[in-house]
Order: C-alpha cells, then sequence, then structure tokens
C-alpha cells in the first residue's frame, strides 16, 4: 500500500513538472499589426521546434526601448525585435547580451549586413526610398535621383517621417559626395527642401493614410509599407534613385538578464534560418539577410528588394549602428529646429 | 486627555500619496534637466547647465507662443460655441429636447481623443468632407488645405473640449436665480437685453472657469496637434516628445516640460488675477 502511494506522489511530481516546463514560455517584444504576424512565422517554427510556446509583447520602437530601460536587470522580455540602430542603444545601455554564435548557426550564411556587431543579428532588411502615387503625378513622372525631391515641382507634395529623419539627411550627404558624418555642412541643401515638405508622418499608419488620401502623393517610405499599399491596389512606384536607398534592418537581441538565454538563441537562430527567411520576405515584402533563403522570383524583381552582393554594393545604403545611433539625434535635434514648422 | 484627530485626515490620505508620487516625478524631471546629454546612448553624463541655454532658441520661442495662441484660440471658440447648446441644454422646456442634446454634447466624451482625431483627419482632408462639400457647391475649385495648420487644429481641439465646457457651463446656468431676467423683463428689458445684461454677467463665473480649464487642457494637448498638424503646426507638448522619444534627449525634454509647467502655471496665474478683477467689477458695477 505505501509503495502504491509513493508511486501515486512520483507521478503526480513528475506530471507537475512537464507542466511547468510546458507552460514555461519564451516572451518576445516586438511591434504590433502586421509586424507582429511576421514575428508569428518565426515563433510557430520555434515552437515546433522547441516545444516552448512563444507570448509577444507590442509596442512602438521606442516606447518598447524606453520600457527596457526601466526594466533593466529584470527585462519584460527574452528576446526583443527592433530597428537595427535602436538596437545599438540598448546595446550601449547594457540592455543586450552578447550573443553566443556557436549557438546561432544559421549566422555563418548571413550577407555582411546582416551582422550587426555581436548583439544582435540582422533578420530582414527594407529600404526608405521615394515613392509615389502615379495616379496623382503627371504623366511620365519618375525619380531616378533623391535630386528629385527638390524639384519646385514638388513644391508642397512631399511626406516625410517626422520620427526619424535620417533618410532625407543621409540622402543629401551622399547626394552631395559627403558621408553622412560631414551633413552638417549639407544643411543649405537640406533646408531648401522644406517648402515641398507637406506633412511629417508620425507612424506607419500615418504614413500609409498620408499617401492613401492623396495629401502627400510623393513620400521617403518604408518599402514594406509601400508593398502592402500597392496589394491594395494604390498606384504606388517605389523608385530606387542612381545614388541608392536608404537601408533600414529589423534585428533580434537577447535582453540581459533573460533566464532562456538557450532559448533565446535559438529563437534567433530559426529567424534566420533559409525557410523561415523566405517565409517572412514573402510575406512582407522585405530582403532576406540568410543568402541561401530562397525568395520567388515575382518578389526579388521588385525594388529595394536584395538577392545579391551587388544590389547590396550598389543599390543599398548602409551606416553602421553606432554612428547612426550617436547622429540619429543630432539630426533629429536639427530637425525639428529647422525643418518642422 | 488625549486630542482625536479629525475625521476627514484619512480621506487625504489618497491625495497625499498621489501628490507625494508626483513630486518626486517632477523631482525626477528637474534632475535630469541639469545632466549631460551623451549621444548614442540612453544614459546621461554629469551636471551642466547647457539645456537651458539651448531652450533660447527662436523655435522654442514660437512653439510657446503658438502653445499660447492655439490655446487661447480652442478656448474662446469652445465658449463661444457651447454657450447657446449649454443654454438650451438648461431651458429647453421638453425632457426629450434635454435628452438629444445631452446624448449630442457629451457623447463625444465616451469616445478617445485618437478616435476623434482620426475622424477630423476624414473630414478636414483634401478629399474630405469639407472640401468635397465646398466643391460640389462651388465655393471653391480646388481643395483648401485645412490639415497641417493652425485652423485644423484648432478646430478639432475645439470639438475635443466642448463636452466639458458644456458641463461647466450648464452647471453655471442652472444655478442662474430666474426671478433676477424676470425682474429686469418686468421693468422693460427686451429678451436680447435680459440675455446680455442679465444672463449672461450672472453666468459669468461658469464663463471664466470654463476658459481656464479650456486653456489649461489645451496647454498639454498632444495626440490632436501631432495627426491634424503634421509636424507643421507644434505645441509644446509635441516638441517635448520629439526630443524626448525622438531623438533620445531626455535631458533637453526635460527642461522643456518644465518650461510647459512653469508657462501653464504663470499664465494660469495670470487669468486668475484676471478673472478676479473681472468679477468684482461686475459685482460693484
Amino acid at each position: 500500500m505505501k509503495n502504491f502511494w509513493i508511486g501515486i506522489g512520483a507521478v503526480a511530481l513528475a506530471s507537475l513538472a512537464t507542466q511547468s516546463i510546458a507552460q514555461e514560455k519564451l516572451v518576445v517584444s516586438t511591434w504590433g499589426g502586421n509586424w507582429k504576424d511576421g514575428t508569428a512565422i518565426i515563433a510557430k517554427e520555434f515552437t515546433k521546434r522547441t516545444g516552448m510556446e512563444v507570448e509577444f509583447i507590442t509596442g512602438g520602437t521606442l516606447d518598447r526601448l524606453a520600457k527596457a530601460k526601466v526594466a533593466k536587470g529584470n527585462p519584460e522580455s527574452d528576446v526583443t525585435y527592433t530597428t537595427s540602430h535602436v538596437g545599438a542603444l540598448y546595446q550601449s545601455d547594457g540592455l543586450f547580451e552578447k550573443l553566443d554564435m556557436s549557438k546561432i548557426p544559421n549566422a555563418a550564411d548571413l550577407y555582411p549586413a546582416g551582422d550587426r556587431g555581436g548583439y544582435e543579428m540582422g533578420v530582414y532588411s527594407y529600404v526608405y526610398s521615394p515613392a509615389f502615387r502615379t495616379d496623382l503625378m503627371p504623366a511620365g513622372f519618375k525619380i531616378d535621383s533623391w535630386k528629385v525631391l527638390w524639384d519646385d515641382a514638388m513644391k508642397s507634395n512631399l511626406g516625410l517621417p517626422d520620427f526619424d529623419p535620417s533618410h532625407i539627411v543621409i540622402a543629401a550627404s551622399v547626394m552631395e559626395g559627403k558621408s553622412p558624418a560631414d551633413w552638417e555642412s549639407t544643411t543649405d541643401k537640406l533646408t531648401a527642401l522644406k517648402p515641398n515638405i507637406k506633412a511629417f508622418y508620425q507612424s506607419d499608419a500615418t504614413s500609409q493614410d498620408l499617401i492613401r488620401t492623396g495629401e502627400t502623393p510623393v513620400q521617403v517610405l518604408l518599402s514594406i509599407n509601400g508593398y502592402h499599399l500597392i496589394e491594395q491596389g494604390l498606384p504606388i512606384e517605389i523608385a530606387i534613385p542612381k545614388e541608392g536607398a536608404v537601408v533600414g534592418i529589423g534585428a533580434l537581441g537577447i535582453n540581459t538578464g533573460t533566464k532562456k538565454l538557450d532559448a533565446a538563441h535559438e529563437f534567433i537562430n530559426v529567424a534566420l534560418d533559409p525557410i523561415v527567411q523566405q517565409e517572412i520576405c514573402e510575406f512582407h515584402k522585405c530582403s532576406p539577410m540568410n543568402r541561401k533563403a530562397k525568395i520567388s522570383e515575382e518578389l526579388a524583381k521588385l525594388p529595394g528588394i536584395f538577392t545579391t552582393d551587388e544590389q547590396w554594393k550598389t543599390q543599398a545604403i548602409v551606416l553602421d549602428d553606432a554612428t547612426y545611433a550617436k547622429l540619429l539625434p543630432q539630426w533629429k535635434t536639427w530637425f525639428t529646429e529647422n525643418m518642422m514648422q | 486627555m488625549t486630542r482625536q484627530r479629525p475625521f476627514f485626515v484619512q480621506f487625504l490620505v489618497p491625495a497625499v500619496l498621489v501628490a507625494v508620487i508626483f513630486a518626486a516625478a517632477m523631482f525626477n524631471v528637474l534632475k535630469y534637466s541639469f545632466l549631460e546629454f551623451v549621444p548614442g546612448s540612453l544614459n546621461v553624463g554629469g551636471f551642466t547647465l547647457e539645456n537651458f541655454t539651448r531652450i533660447n532658441r527662436p523655435i522654442y520661442y514660437w512653439v510657446l507662443l503658438d502653445t499660447f495662441i492655439l490655446s487661447f484660440a480652442t478656448a474662446f471658440f469652445a465658449l463661444l460655441l457651447s454657450y447657446p447648446i449649454s443654454f438650451a441644454l438648461v431651458r429647453a422646456e421638453r425632457n426629450w429636447v434635454r435628452s438629444v442634446l445631452v446624448v449630442l454634447a457629451i457623447t463625444p466624451l465616451f469616445t478617445g481623443e485618437i478616435v476623434r482625431t482620426y475622424s477630423w483627419m476624414l473630414v478636414l482632408g483634401s478629399d474630405g468632407v469639407v472640401n468635397t462639400a465646398l466643391k460640389s457647391l462651388g465655393v471653391i475649385d480646388r481643395s483648401v488645405p485645412i490639415m497641417y495648420t493652425r485652423v485644423g487644429v484648432v478646430i478639432a481641439l475645439v470639438q475635443f473640449a466642448m463636452p466639458v465646457m458644456i458641463i461647466l457651463l450648464a452647471t453655471a446656468i442652472s444655478q442662474i436665480n430666474r426671478d433676477c431676467e424676470k425682474a429686469a423683463a418686468n421693468l422693460g428689458a427686451t429678451p436680447n437685453t435680459v440675455f446680455w445684461w442679465v444672463t449672461i454677467p450672472l453666468t459669468l463665473p461658469g464663463i471664466l472657469s470654463g476658459f481656464v480649464v479650456v486653456f489649461a487642457w489645451t496647454m498639454s494637448a498632444f495626440s490632436t496637434p501631432q495627426l491634424i498638424g503634421g509636424g507643421k503646426v507644434l505645441m509644446i507638448s509635441n516638441v517635448v516628445y520629439l526630443q524626448g522619444f525622438s531623438s533620445f534627449n531626455l535631458p533637453f525634454a526635460a527642461v522643456l516640460s518644465l518650461v510647459a509647467l512653469f508657462a501653464a502655471l504663470g499664465s494660469l496665474a495670470l487669468m486668475k488675477l484676471l478673472t478676479a478683477r473681472l468679477e468684482q467689477n461686475m459685482a460693484t458695477s
């Protein structure tokens, strides 16, 4: 009888232990909306491989950064999906763990832009590039250079992001044959753009609203948003100027203080898996970071989708994250004081 | 003999707790305003006064001035549009009329600021309701820009502030002793004279408190100028946000927050002084 009760006890304990493992979840901080749906592609494969469920915490890029700073040492999430230059701020503030590359074997197959300095890994890329409504601009209108944005015909037609002027600052620097670090010598050029700006958008949603309603028929637009609108039937053309388009990179980092370090590394490894990369890119209409990812021909021919080293070299303007993170506040402050209002 | 604490003291505890938390937060803001901004980092440096000298730039004076003007215009137009509604709300003889007015006037209070602002974007846009109506009536032949202008921002802010103004005015109007109006009418005053020389002066406390509340409320407006202004119309809260959350320059954002706080307190003190004088003048005359 005694053995019977010991047996029952052992079974109960084992069942509780199994339940607690099964209930352990990896918490991933990501953006909301279709960005979360994109992250769910990684989560689905991760759960399939590890049996661990994934829970999402969603919010804006900067709101999540502020929250992570407040929760330093006791993070709300185990993994953070963010923009790579914002990831540099996580890193500089000690909010990201140094990655153990031996646990991310898929990292070996990435384009150079995927390596973001050992604390975060680039998962996909997109571009910020000029885009326009073909039905609202004159017939034959083309944007083959960033210079077109400065044309008189562009007066009160242009929309720019208010949260990040880096794209136009970088483009102006490149146009003037300067490095983005020498941006201060191009401020006259930037000021000359002021009459052409109709409005600044604050988010992806307002960006899409502005171009959908025709308020700003020309925008420096996030390519993923552009393709999303094209899918909805909006006549939009995304241009890749001869100087190149400014690349943004969605990156994953591991929050300092996580108790699920191995699982967090595995999540990043899954995100860089060629098949998962293909799914993410087909979903978002973005460029994969893994060279081995095979995307459809239809996607590969879209402007701003880079699948060869040659395209990365000739069409992409990539700034290192530390420089980006250091210069962005200066650009932003200058922009607020001189370009807005 | 022991002295017993007054009964109401226990009711002060929540208020004191909130005040302590608020004071601690404000102290933190004050502390940040004296710390150095380090580009490329969320950490701040050592003691500096540079954040305060930076404020001495035309852009920040213009933003402050714009904030005052937009707040004043919002309070003024909200008052102008709300008074007749409040008057009808209190004086309507039929219950159903009052019920309809209450629903129409107060319901917007229960929809969020963002929802209301998005609705205004649809109304004020180039192809919005206003421009489409004006074009179809032949008043204009091409869209008039209303979005991303001060006019657009004030329109949305006024609508946002009206429910509060209506409640305050309706309370004031309902407190009027109707015998005063009847006495004036018996002495030969026309309804117009009674309204301007009896009713309005008697509701002056409500008018002033409504004006001050809406003015102070609008001083901290954020989402409406953010979305309707589209970065072309900036109020002080928008600049605080841009510096703090886009530039990550939290020390300078802290300075701007302090400036906003003191500007609001200063203008409220000034208004209090003016309203006290006005009320005194009305009482003596």
